[in-house]
């Protein structure tokens, strides 16, 4: 029964995507109705933490896996995507970007049930090409450009993870996820590669940065909200089921955590502090496993909300909006998602905090400390912009409904997720939260606001990102055999 | 087949090494094709390692969709020669998604082509960000 309406909750999107076409003036509707769908199916799997496991057709057939964790990424694509439709809903988006949107979130789902290699490069690649389309929406050479990066990355990290699929099939004679285990090393070292490109993990993820800033305010919403979660959770569910794996992911995630949040700590554009950010933050999610689920909810709602009010602002030029002072209304949906996603108590970005560092192994903990403090830094930027009440030609600047129903869906679930953890509310665990957010505020007062450090964009160059790509393989090749 | 791994393994690394170096966005791509040519042919490599024969069922190899009428004494030598079937049908599918990004990235080039018209990778880099 629950097999046959995963299913039909997994082709959904696909048929309902092509069918928007036919019927445009419902575009808007059954997207959103789509990722109700989505919601409700990954609330049922979060409450009801009962996995499922379902082979399709016969012994090579499709294998799916659907537990708690699945739940939770389920969850974040539904809110964000109805976030992002919300958002878009009288911007005069046309039925195209819909019905690639909707794709794009069928695609997300079905990472996150798959159970085996090959669905798994299946699912990535429609992602690869619905985000392309996406990407390049406005049609601009720049957007081309862009999105073209974006595929030449992804489909070249993809080709390494293919060949490492195959080398675990000739050592196993299976696709599933535990045919792993006896794989030879440099079967792992090239999927592991494949998947640390796409989730923009470590030196692989500086694609993530020029892509995420230049896209458009709700494509950047998508792609950092729940995209680049599809790279990180099969590594996640390796860490899960085959305990070999374990010290690896825990090992990227602490790297990642740290490598993001040094460059968003001196960026000054305000999309590239959130892309650095969401590098950094990937790395929450794989240093602990076992609750990286929670951590991508949360993660994945302040993320998108931050991307969709940033992209309202007059300028992305901190310097420049130090200057001009903001709406205050957008102060405050901004300055919520920055102390829900530097841990502060009330917002569930606190709870997720803290079920990650009771999870943590003494060697992290130093490690995501720091990465927790660097967050606190650069979110400091955004709670310090100087704001003011709508004033006559403020007025203008402040956006519609659609942002407002948006942010009220994706604030709104940050509040609600609380339930989820609600033990995080004691006294031990509120202090340090509360000390490590001083300690940032204090930080960039007195230091950070003041320093002016240009980090040079040569490393983003396309040819140095798949240039880099052979470095962390040799990289990846000495670790597993480590 | 050792060498034969070995000619895949370097085929896939051209490509790859083509991606990097070829200055021109068309010839990346096209570098491109050649990687996923070798990654493709190395999933036909491994299919064959069980045999080379088409797998398909048929009375007179001693295999039948009806297995009741299979000739025991026939199947133990002829079974065990077929290709395996599992990997070829993986990579049909990702020929076909190969195929399809190919396509889309080309005409992505064609559009960048009309302002960048001399395709340089550098050149559209420095224009764009």
């Amino acid at each position: 029964m629950m097999a046959t309406f995963t299913l039909f909750w997994i082709t959904l999107p696909l048929f309902v995507g092509f069918g928007i076409y036919l019927l445009p003036k419902l575009a808007r509707v059954l997207a959103v109705a789509v990722s109700l769908v989505s919601l409700a199916y990954g609330l049922w799997h979060v409450v009801y933490a009962e996995p499922m496991a379902v082979t399709l057709i016969d012994s090579f057939g499709v294998s799916l896996l659907v537990d708690q964790l699945s739940g939770f990424f389920v969850l974040t694509n539904a809110v964000v995507t109805a976030a992002v439709v919300l958002y878009c809903w009288s911007s005069g988006k046309s039925t195209f970007f819909y019905t690639q949107a909707i794709i794009l979130h069928g695609s997300v789902n079905s990472v996150f049930i798959c159970a085996d290699l090959i669905s798994v490069y299946v699912a990535l690649e429609v992602i690869g090409i619905a985000a392309f389309l996406l990407i390049a929406y406005p049609r601009s050479d720049r957007a081309v450009w862009v999105g073209l990066r974006y595929l030449v990355v992804s489909n070249t990290a993809m080709l390494f993870y293919l060949l490492g699929a195959a080398l675990v099939y000739q050592a196993n004679r299976s696709f599933a996820f535990d045919a792993l285990t006896g794989a030879p090393a440099e079967a792992i070292a090239l999927i592991f590669l494949g998947l640390l490109s796409k989730g923009g993990i470590f030196v692989s993820g500086l694609w993530l940065p020029p892509t995420h800033g230049e896209s458009e305010s709700p494509v950047s919403a998508l792609l950092s909200g729940v995209v680049v979660k599809t790279g990180v959770f099969p590594m996640v569910r390796f860490a899960l089921l085959l305990p070999e794996f374990d010290p690896l992911v825990r090992f990227f995630g602490v790297a990642t955590a740290l490598f993001g949040v040094g460059f968003a700590v001196f960026a000054k554009d305000t999309k590239r502090v959130l892309a650095f950010h969401t590098v950094s933050q990937l790395g929450f999610v794989l240093a602990a496993p076992a609750v990286g689920g929670f951590y991508a909810l949360t993660h994945g709602l302040v993320k998108s909300a931050l991307f969709l009010t940033v992209g309202k602002l007059p300028s992305r030029d901190i310097k420049s909006l130090k200057k001009n002072p903001i709406p205050t209304s957008l102060w405050i949906a901004l300055a919520i998602a920055s102390f829900s996603i530097s841990g502060f108590p009330l917002l569930s970005g606190f709870g997720a905090k803290v079920l990650t560092t009771k999870n943590l192994l003494p060697w992290q903990v130093i490690g995501m400390n720091i990465a927790a403090l660097g967050t606190a830094i650069s979110f400091a930027k955004f709670i310090f912009l100087p704001h003011t009440l709508s004033s006559q030609d403020q007025a203008k600047k402040v956006p519609g409904t659609g942002f407002w129903l948006a942010m009220a869906v994706l604030l709104g679930g940050l509040v609600f997720a609380n339930i989820f953890y609600y033990e995080a509310y004691t006294l031990s665990n509120t202090v340090k939260p509360l000390v490590t957010i001083a300690l940032g505020w204090l930080m960039y007062l007195l230091l950070f606001q003041r320093v002016s450090v240009k980090i040079p964009r040569v490393a983003e160059r396309f040819d140095h990102l798949i240039g880099a790509m052979s470095l962390t393989l040799t990289f990846l090749f000495w670790m597993v055999l480590a | 087949m050792f060498t034969l791994e070995a000619l895949i393994l370097v085929t896939v690394f051209c490509g790859f090494f083509g991606i990097i170096l070829k200055k021109n966005q068309m010839m990346k791509i096209i570098s491109m094709d050649v990687m996923s040519t070798g990654v493709i042919t190395f999933y036909v490599l491994v299919a064959t390692s069980t045999g080379f024969m088409t797998p398909i069922a048929l009375p007179e190899r001693g295999v039948s969709v009806d297995s009741a009428i299979v000739d025991s004494a026939i199947v133990d030598s002829a079974i065990t020669d077929y290709a395996d079937p599992v990997p070829q049908a993986v990579i049909l599918t990702a020929i076909v998604i190969g195929f399809s990004i190919q396509a889309l990235m080309l005409v992505g080039v064609m559009k960048l082509s009309r302002d960048n018209p001399t395709l340089e990778c550098s050149e559209i880099e420095r224009s764009n960000t």
